[in-house]
């Protein structure tokens, strides 16, 4: 399979995304079951299927054959779709789902067992079908067949002499009934047939075996006559005069307007003007015009020096360009939040499943966009918020029916663009944090004693949430884990650059509320001189910006103090990155989660957006920078990682 | 060699189909992903010869196929199948498909089929 591996790539991303329509309307379909989403479905499983069976993926073929056999019978309505079926498809498309990332780096399906699914569509298959030993898939075809057969039957005598064409059919040919039709259709080009052997009806219903006759009367001649029937997978052809009498066509067939199986119905637009682009490509071409932008701002300085009025005009114009590029190149990494949305109903009909609950689920601002890097962190949170609001949030049927709701529960998820930002919300209708039963957790932990506790205002409770290895949730299910999870997510979205807050309602539900920037690449920074050399900070890391007054400057122990508005903050100076300040006279107070200090620099020099690039592996770890940005003017500044210091 | 169009809602599909004609010789005039594209494109480049699926949205192949064939009686359009859907490819030929290829396709016999249908 050596020449496919070229295939590889390209067979796998489409597979996943005719993967992707089958799960999409599987669960469609169990809301509501039309016709159009199950030929949707037939569709795709018949096209993974072509393309397995041409990449040589025989068990991938087959499991798509056998969904295809099913869906074949929904379509022809002899068999419902039913919850256990709807299990046993998105069974299929999970291990489907598996081989393709198999295949995907670099391996083959012969080592996956898809037996137990094969087997189980099998039965669904036949169990259904009853007594009828043809697909009516063959019932169709027949009728239309023949219908359609008769415009090809010329009504009256035509001229010419009688010939009898034998014709041997290659062993090899697969469907020979189809290549019998093809040379009676050719002859019927040049001449009338006027009989065969075996009979038409039999030919077309594949009752042929390798040798066939067709008795044609015709005008032209035996060599056209040959030529007419031979063709691919044609053994040999003989011709011989006859001598019958020509007959009357064999039988008047009633001619029908006849409108193949699903053609009436008007198919979801499937347009793609889109074109495929790898996403490193997409990255290294950001990282490119980054530097573009970098060296455009020291070619303005070069013109600025050298007082090069000309070249500082045409270095306007690249700018705009440059500046245009950048933007575009941002706009191209945005992708729609539905992306990692659409998996989701999924994850919550299986958890609500499991768990024997019923919860509507309802989705938002799918196309709110986010550049890409951010939604790939993003997936695996959203997942856990998700399933914890099913799991945890909603309540049982009985439980919400002792309560006064409605038995089945609602989850929402939304996103929304605010300003710069965008604001997912998962919220759910559910219990509600239990804040007295946080508290005890929390005292039984040791995380506060009993004192402490009671003290808690609710606010801190919900902090009380993120702390590694809590859960309130008695039981342990293998769907939420064990409360591994809040303090995950927040550190998840946290590097992201975003923010989570929750809020909860008891008795009425929980919202988690996630804040994200739709881009990582820029961010807002203030720039500060600290021993006259600069320093980015991010911007939502800085809380305020204060004169720095000497006698607010306590000692305690080793380190010193500040005392800003009765709140004592640490107050560093990053001596060891920068150098003893000698005019320090700003205190910038920075803040991580609800931790506060001040720092003290020279100067504030303004507020600016900037590209944000990574440490290289060269420098190593460098403990309190985060990353470099290198300004219009080609220095390279620091950016601080605000984390590490607090 | 010939002209050909090749119609199929697949790129992997058409990729595959398009590097084992070309490597026969062939000259690929244009591509199409549903049935209706392939009737447009069909009026627009006239080619010598259509590969043809049988099973995409908007139009199906036959459908696209009675089109093309209502339009010039003499196109030659050739089905592109699978194992279990000969009853639509009789379909097809009745309504005038000149041959049909089987997926997975071997390239020698797609190659042949071709060359067969472009000759006749």
């Amino acid at each position: 399979m050596s020449d496919m591996e070229e295939y590889r790539g390209l067979f796998v991303t489409e597979s996943r995304e005719n993967l992707d329509t089958i799960s999409q309307a599987l669960l469609t379909l169990e809301e509501c079951e039309d016709r159009e989403t199950i030929d949707e479905i037939f569709r795709s499983a018949h096209t993974i299927k072509g393309a397995s069976a041409s990449m040589g993926y025989l068990k991938l073929e087959k499991i798509c054959h056998s969904m295809e056999d099913v869906f074949d019978l929904i379509r022809n309505e002899k068999l419902k779709v039913s919850a256990p079926l709807t299990d046993l498809f998105l069974a299929c498309t999970d291990q489907i789902d598996d081989i393709l990332d198999i295949i995907e780096d670099g391996g083959d399906d012969s080592g996956c067992s898809i037996d137990d699914l094969v087997s189980s569509l099998e039965s669904w298959a036949h169990g259904e079908e009853g007594g009828d030993a043809t697909s009516t898939g063959d019932k169709t075809g027949d009728d239309s067949a023949e219908e359609a057969s008769a415009e090809d039957v010329p009504s009256q005598t035509g001229p010419g002499d009688t010939y009898v064409v034998g014709i041997d059919l290659a062993p090899e040919c697969s469907m020979k009934d189809v290549r019998a039709m093809i040379v009676l259709s050719n002859l019927e080009e040049i001449g009338r047939i006027v009989s065969t052997k075996p009979s038409r009806e039999e030919i077309e219903s594949g009752k042929i075996e390798a040798h066939f006759e067709v008795t044609v009367q015709s005008e032209a001649g035996v060599d056209a006559l040959r030529a007419a029937s031979s063709g691919t997978e044609i053994a040999s052809v003989t011709v011989t005069v006859g001598n019958e009498s020509p007959r009357p066509a064999p039988k008047p067939r009633q001619k029908v307007e006849e409108a193949p199986p699903k053609s009436d119905h008007h198919d979801r637009p499937r347009e793609i003007k889109n074109i495929r682009v790898d996403i490193h490509l997409l990255d290294q071409m950001m990282n490119l015009v980054e530097d573009l932008v970098i060296n455009r701002g020291r070619l303005k300085q070069i013109a600025q020096k050298n007082q090069i009025k000309e070249f500082d005009e045409a270095l306007n114009m690249v700018g705009r360009s440059v500046a245009d590029l950048q933007n575009l190149m941002m706009h191209i990494r945005m992708i729609p939040l539905d992306h990692i949305f659409n998996r989701l109903p999924r994850v919550v009909r299986d958890v609500a499943q499991h768990d024997h609950k019923d919860v509507e689920f309802i989705i938002e601002g799918g196309d709110t966009e986010l550049d890409r890097s951010v939604m790939d962190g993003l997936n695996d949170p959203l997942l856990h918020l998700i399933r914890n609001a099913v799991d945890h949030g909603v309540e049982s049927p009985e439980e919400r029916k002792a309560a006064g709701k409605s038995e089945k529960g609602l989850v929402r998820l939304s996103a929304r663009r605010d300003r710069d930002n965008v604001v997912i919300r998962i919220e759910d209708d559910g219990a509600g944090v239990n804040y007295d039963k946080v508290r005890q957790k929390a005292v039984s932990r040791g995380l506060y004693t009993a004192e402490e506790a009671a003290t808690l205002t609710d606010d801190q409770v919900i902090e009380v949430l993120f702390n590694p290895g809590f859960s309130t949730a008695d039981t342990i299910t293998d769907i939420s884990g064990r409360g591994v999870g809040l303090d995950v997510v927040r550190s998840a979205i946290e590097a992201l650059k975003g923010s989570i807050k929750v809020e909860s309602v008891r008795g009425k539900g929980t919202c988690f509320e996630l804040v994200l920037p739709p881009t990582m690449a820029i961010v807002e920074v203030m720039m500060i001189r600290i021993n006259g050399k600069r320093c980015a900070i991010p911007i939502s890391n800085v809380v305020e910006v204060a004169m720095l007054k000497n006698d607010g400057v306590h000692r305690v122990g080793n380190s010193r103090v500040i005392l800003l508005r009765d709140e004592v903050l640490p107050l560093y100076t990053l001596d060891d990155m920068f150098g003893t300040s000698r005019s320090g006279e700003v205190l910038v107070v920075l803040q991580y989660r609800s931790k506060k200090c001040g720092i003290v620099a020279d100067v504030v020099e303004g507020q600016q957006e900037v590209v944000v690039k990574p440490l290289s592996a060269l420098v190593g770890s460098c403990p309190g920078v985060g990353g470099v940005t290198i300004p219009g003017d080609g220095e390279v500044v620091p950016v601080l990682d605000v984390n590490t210091i607090v | 060699m010939g002209r050909i169009l090749i119609v199929d809602d697949t790129l992997f599909m058409r990729t595959l189909l398009k590097n084992i004609l070309f490597s026969g010789g062939h000259t690929i005039v244009g591509e199409a992903e549903n049935g209706e594209e392939a009737i447009a494109k069909y009026q627009e480049l006239k080619p010598d010869l259509v590969t043809m699926d049988v099973v995409m949205p908007k139009m199906n192949g036959i459908d696209a196929l009675k089109n093309i064939r209502a339009a010039d009686p003499n196109a030659k359009v050739v089905m592109c199948t699978a194992v279990g859907q000969e009853q639509m490819v009789k379909l097809a030929v009745k309504s005038g498909a000149k041959g049909y290829i089987v997926k997975p396709f071997q390239a020698p016999k797609v190659l042949e089929e071709v060359k067969n249908v472009l000759g006749a």
